[in-house]
């Protein structure tokens, strides 16, 4: 390997780490302060500046947290497999990691000759085929840490994680099959100037299947039953402590980003945005700034939403989801045809058609799963 | 019909509303930050940068309102705190306390005679769930509720275990802590006690009565 391309590496790798290391440790802080004012509580505004009583709207909580980590015992349960509840922490974090270059970040530094993961053909695929590895590093937890909480919290992982990842393709195969590649780069290039994915009637169901799809595959609330606090404790990581509990907590938030970020390079155009004829550097900007959209939109979710059932989870991606996103492969696939035609009526029909026939299925679908109520048997009162 | 998913727009109108409302009208959405309730209306200058010096405490009736409860006391009317404890060792308390954190061994004198007072009196903050059903249950309202929140140790065997002698607390700091409720207790005893001497004396009298009209008869008797 010559050092040239050594070189090239770095300079497109590392700062993608450092950057999303960092909005990790902003995101906790945000999502810590945002979740304590929905609950009409302050949230952390003691630690700021050390040895002033400077607070800074308690920005430096997750320095603090991170010095708190690194210092604390690592404790292994007697019986614990010791390697695999090593390997488990490390195996979720570099998968969630990996992904992160096949985001098409066009960052000012990188020009022409520079190595661009996200130009490879197949790099959606790559996404999801690596994506697929934090199931494992998730059950591995969950088996290794010789716990029932945590077996349990793995458990439920794998068969959440495994039923959403097919919403989750089948809604990302709309826009594979509009543009005709997998390269996530000519994706985000089609989408430039407004003429985004989400503003289209199948386009649109994708992009909010894939948005739920992508909480689930992300454990976040209202899907959070991997980790449910109120009843497995905290799942597969019970039983990690320190820096272990740290790297899984790293891994959880940077999966956060890196499927956001290929929920804004399918649907939201990429970096695209106003102000890039002007400057271009400006594109890296958007491109983050709707990444952080997306956090947002997650935590206000997360503040508003009560945790699914088991029976509820698996009923909803596999009774709605699954349908309604094969469906929409069908309508997608009926608009691309209507569109060769390059008639502006026909647009216009298909549109309300397809949006009728989306809204119909929704609302069908959602009839045929609802379940009898009955009135409420009282076995012990009166 | 309603709209599909509607609902989760209503709760997320709600949060959302909870959310902004927090930085405009901070009285309403942040009741924690509310200190109207002092006489300056502002947060002790203290609390900024706690504990400035060791063994500094918050715990008094500046910080927390008085209808703050969190753990509980024993009762004693002043002077020697053992002399004047109001609890008898009982254990009704021992007995209804859901997570079973009190324990009580009742005192007896050198000759075996029980003295109706507690010898060893532990209540475990690590248990206890601050529920106050020993408050509600005891009979002689020797237990009730303490403000105090501080109760934090370096020790975790023995220092969770609060003893009788740190249980202990007279009635004027139960009055300066919860003036409201102590004035209602202290009236409602006195009633009580006015009604049971009440009681005791008709009680008596009707004995004496009983007594005369006996020795009437057994005059009557006689005289026959």
């Amino acid at each position: 390997m010559s050092l040239e391309l050594l070189i090239d590496i770095l300079i497109a790798t590392v700062p993608l780490m450092l950057i999303f290391a960092t909005l990790f440790a902003f995101t906790t802080w945000l999502e810590r302060k945002a979740l304590a004012r929905i609950q009409n509580r302050i949230g952390p505004n003691k630690v700021g500046i050390p040895c002033t009583r400077i607070g800074l709207f308690g920005l430096g909580q997750p320095a603090a947290d991170g010095i708190k980590m690194i210092f604390k015992e690592n404790i292994v349960p007697r019986g614990a497999d010791r390697l695999f509840h090593l390997l488990a922490p490390i195996l979720a974090l570099i998968p969630s990691m990996l992904v992160l270059c096949f985001l098409p970040l066009d960052f000012p530094w990188l020009n022409e000759d520079s190595v661009k993961a996200f130009l490879l053909d197949g790099a959606v695929i790559f996404f999801f085929a690596i994506t697929g590895l934090n199931t494992l590093a998730v059950f591995m937890a969950g088996w290794a840490s010789r716990n029932k909480y945590s077996l349990l919290g793995g458990m439920r992982a794998v068969a959440q994680m495994v039923s959403y990842e097919i919403p989750l393709v089948l809604s990302a195969v709309i826009v594979v099959m509009m543009v005709g590649s997998l390269n996530a780069g000519e994706i985000a290039g089609v989408q430039t100037g407004g003429n985004w994915f989400v503003f289209s009637p199948w386009g649109f169901a994708a992009f909010v299947i894939f948005f739920i799809a992508a909480l689930a595959e992300t454990n976040r609330s209202p899907f959070d039953l991997p980790e449910a606090e109120s009843e497995i404790i905290a799942g597969y990581f019970t039983e990690y402590s320190g820096f272990k509990f740290a790297l899984f907590f790293l891994a959880e938030y940077i999966a956060m980003f890196a499927i956001s970020g290929l929920a804004v390079t399918l649907f939201l155009g990429g970096g695209d945005g106003p102000g890039l004829a002007v400057a271009p550097w400006l594109s890296a900007v958007w491109f983050l700034a709707k990444i952080f959209g997306f956090i947002a939109v997650m935590i206000w979710l997360r503040g508003t939403l009560p945790r699914l059932r088991v029976d509820q989870l698996m009923g909803f991606a596999w009774k709605f989801m699954l349908p309604i996103s094969i469906l929409n492969i069908f309508v997608a696939g009926f608009a691309w045809h209507a569109e060769q035609l390059g008639n502006r009526y026909i647009t216009v029909i298909t549109w309300v058609i397809s949006l009728a026939v989306l809204y119909g299925a929704a609302c069908g679908l959602n009839q045929l799963n609802r379940g009898k109520v009955r009135p409420r048997e009282y076995k012990y009162a009166e | 019909m309603s709209i599909l998913g509607g609902g989760i727009f209503k709760g997320m109108a709600v949060t959302l509303r909870n959310f902004v409302g927090s930085y405009i009208n901070k009285k309403e959405r942040l009741p924690t930050n509310d200190y109207s309730w002092r006489a300056d209306g502002a947060l002790p200058q203290s609390i900024g940068d706690y504990p400035k010096e060791k063994g500094e405490q918050l715990s008094d009736t500046t910080t927390v309102t008085e209808y703050s409860r969190n753990f509980p006391m024993l009762l004693h009317d002043g002077g020697e705190p053992m002399d004047t404890v109001r609890c008898v060792a009982c254990q009704i308390c021992e007995r209804e306390c859901p997570p079973q954190c009190i324990y009580i061994e009742k005192d007896y004198d050198e000759n075996g005679k029980y003295i109706k007072r507690p010898a060893v009196f532990d209540i475990d903050v690590s248990v206890c769930m601050s529920c106050q059903i020993c408050v509600e249950v005891c009979p002689f309202d020797a237990i009730v509720m303490n403000s105090q929140f501080e109760l934090s140790t370096p020790n975790r065997f023995g220092g969770l275990l609060v003893r009788r002698d740190d249980l202990l607390k007279s009635n004027d700091y139960y009055h300066k802590i919860h003036p409201e409720e102590a004035a209602a207790r202290d009236g409602k005893m006195a009633t009580e006690k006015a009604a049971k001497e009440a009681k005791k004396k008709a009680a008596a009298e009707k004995a004496k009565a009983a007594a005369e009209k006996k020795a009437a008869e057994a005059a009557k008797e006689e005289a026959k």
